[in-house]
């Protein structure tokens, strides 16, 4: 009885998407008041989330786990979502998406969420995984309408599907090597490296890798974040990745840690090619929807370098780097909301032609944003590149933080190229200017907070500090 | 003992018969009832073993859901034609080579998995639990599912619900001509709303749906 206070924001989580889902039945036109009521259920999440922090605890069985990193995790998952609701409400209003059941999905989708993000048992991850990608599906296919948005439904779900079946292969080698589904029990069961127990590990990797997108598993990605409608692209781009990094995090630091030598090598390999990928891909990319994507391969890419490093230094320098991802992105895909002419919606780079004489501080903002993915120094991130190539540097795998500082060096290729198009090239009709308060205020926010995080690092480093996992 | 295995026998024979037919018979319809026939004879050995639970499960699941649903659309399909063509020996010939090589592996990978078994050193036999003998395995599966696992239990649901919604979001549509059944105006109707006397001149006729 004692645990249920524990699982508090859960049950919350689900009461609240079971009574939206009656409002949005029972009352007519109800799709308003779900959507405020599901923005402002998030609010009281967070709350319910802080309330407990700082305790240690594992539940039922040891199968669910309460930290510091998913307590962190999961304000970040919360935080992200509600700015992504936020910023993409314009957006939904002026496509035939604004539907009750649009809110609520993504409340399942965040449930499942939490629920990978505390795991401590495969059982439980797998269907907190489940729960989260079903509700994927049926976001990337929201769309009915538009047969790109229905193509972009079916190649992930089938893709997926496949991903989720190679990933519960491996659990259940896992579970006939070790006897146990809990991770700890694994973890003292996993001394010594077993092939079949490698197996395993192998095929978790790969399905993991395919959630984040990493390459050779990205395939599904560009097409995914085309098609879909670019509401959901935000949140593609933003939510999940938190899940995904955080059970990396816990499956190689936990259950596999005393295999390091094993997993090591697979990691690094991932890291590097997405990199490389991540980097030469983009560039001959006209759509600003396929580019992200691509971006995002690589900005995953250097997010596992530091988890490839192997010390606690490493894991909290890829927690920052997801952290300074997300603001970034954030920022990018309300620039791209505010992409709008006579409330048709544009997704070319050419569209954006010429774009700082009509809108000056809208190109100002992308210009910060454009800088920070990049990397440029004064911006986040820099500092998000840095943490991740000192851990890397210091751990004395110099291989890996050439091939990154190399990328990096390309991947301000196709950043500086937007930048110039924005600022040099003969400008087009204007966007509309009459923009949601919602997207106004996420633009505003992530561009501060690009722009000046250099002046107060430590308030992001001494949160991460407290995540102690290896 | 003897009765026991004289019911096995008869059972496992006709799984395994309707289990042949189900693949040799020409009409698609009576495949459809060997494999219903299936079903129901093998839950009704699962139940013999003392695994009633799963022996139910299959009665409802498998005879309940997925059987009647293949019946709907064998017969939502146009077998006659079917019927009538014979298949010819070429296809047979032609994929035969390919089909005895997977078969011939699987049927390898069969004995090596199945020589290789041996049962780990802890695992005690079910009837060497005491627990057994006194509780039902329904009950035990029931005390572990709603105390050990109530929590993964209840996730399971919530999938299940999202799954439903997903499927009525992406499928449901409103369409502006469909009329749909209003029960209020329904009930609501009276005979003065509904009847009206018209005195008729002949030779002139009723104008009707002014």
């Amino acid at each position: 009885m004692q645990t249920i206070i524990y699982i508090l924001p859960e049950l919350f989580l689900s009461l609240a998407i079971m009574s939206l889902l009656m409002v949005g039945v029972f009352v007519k036109k109800g799709s308003k008041i779900v959507n405020l009521f599901s923005i402002l259920s998030l609010i009281l999440l967070i709350a319910l989330i802080l309330n407990q922090s700082d305790t240690t605890i594992k539940i039922f069985n040891g199968s669910y786990i309460i930290d510091n990193l998913s307590i962190f995790m999961k304000v970040l998952t919360l935080i992200f979502c509600f700015f992504v609701l936020l910023a993409s409400r314009d957006y939904v209003k002026n496509t035939n998406i604004d539907k009750m059941e649009y809110p609520i999905i993504i409340l399942t989708s965040t449930l499942g969420m939490f629920l990978m993000i505390s795991s401590y048992d495969l059982i439980i991850f797998y269907l907190g995984l489940e729960l989260q990608s079903l509700s994927l599906y049926i976001l990337a296919a929201f769309n009915r309408e538009d047969a790109k948005s229905n193509e972009a439904g079916l190649k992930y779900f089938v893709l997926s599907a496949l991903a989720s079946g190679l990933l519960l292969y491996g659990s259940s080698l896992i579970y006939g090597f070790t006897g146990s589904t809990n991770f700890e029990v694994i973890a003292a069961n996993l001394k010594e490296a077993q092939v079949g127990a490698v197996f395993g590990i192998v095929f978790i990797i790969v399905g993991l890798a395919f959630k984040v997108s990493l390459v050779p598993f990205h395939m599904w990605t560009p097409d995914v974040y085309e098609g879909a409608p670019t509401s959901v692209t935000s949140f593609f781009a933003l939510i999940p990745k938190i899940a995904a990094i955080t059970v990396f995090i816990r499956f190689m630091y936990v259950p596999f840690v005393n295999l390091i030598d094993q997993w090591q090598i697979i990691i690094l390999f991932l890291s590097i090619a997405s990199m490389i990928l991540g980097a030469v891909a983009a560039i001959g990319q006209t759509n600003i929807k396929r580019l992200m994507a691509y971006s995002t391969i690589g900005h995953m890419g250097y997010a596992l370098a530091g988890l490839a490093v192997g010390t606690n230094q490493g894991i909290q320098s890829t927690i920052i780097y997801l952290t300074i991802y997300l603001a970034m992105n954030l920022g990018a895909f309300s620039c791209i909301f505010m992409m709008k002419r006579e409330n048709v919606f544009y997704e070319n780079i050419n569209d954006l032609s010429g774009l700082s004489k009509n809108h000056p501080m809208l190109a100002f903002s992308f210009l910060i944003i454009l800088f920070s993915l990049a990397g440029i120094p004064p911006l986040a991130g820099f500092f998000a590149k840095f943490y991740i190539f000192m851990s890397v540097i210091e751990a004395e795998m110099y291989a890996l933080a050439i091939i990154g500082l190399i990328t990096t060096v390309i991947s301000a290729f196709y950043y500086l190229r937007i930048i110039k198009i924005i600022y040099f090239d003969k400008s087009k009709k204007p966007f509309d200017t009459s923009y949601d308060w919602g997207l106004k205020s996420s633009l505003i926010l992530s561009s501060i907070l690009v722009l000046i995080y250099f002046i107060y690092p430590s308030i992001l480093t001494n949160a991460v500090s407290a995540i102690i996992i290896y | 003992m003897l009765a026991h295995s004289l019911f096995f026998y008869f059972f496992s024979t006709i799984t395994v018969l309707s289990a042949v037919m189900v693949i040799f018979s020409r009409n698609t319809v009576y495949s459809v009832f060997f494999l219903i026939l299936v079903f129901v004879t093998v839950s009704v050995l699962f139940i013999m073993i003392g695994a009633e639970f799963l022996g139910m499960i299959m009665l409802i699941v498998y005879v309940g859901a997925v059987a009647v649903l293949f019946l709907f659309v064998v017969m939502m399909l146009n077998i006659v034609e079917q019927v009538i063509k014979r298949p010819s020996r070429k296809g047979f010939i032609n994929n035969i080579s390919v089909g005895a090589i997977v078969g011939g592996i699987i049927f390898l990978e069969l004995l090596v998995a199945i020589g290789g078994w041996k049962y780990k050193g802890g695992f005690i036999p079910l009837s060497m639990d005491k627990n057994y003998l006194e509780i039902s395995n329904t009950q035990q599966l029931g005390n572990i599912l709603y105390t050990d696992y109530i929590y993964l239990f209840q996730v399971a649901g919530m999938i299940l619900l999202v799954a439903m919604i997903g499927a009525i979001t992406l499928t449901f549509q409103k369409k502006p001509n469909v009329k749909r059944q209003s029960y209020t105006e329904q009930i609501q109707r009276e005979k003065s709303s509904a009847v009206s006397l018209v005195d008729v001149e002949s030779d002139k006729g009723v104008k009707l749906d002014d």
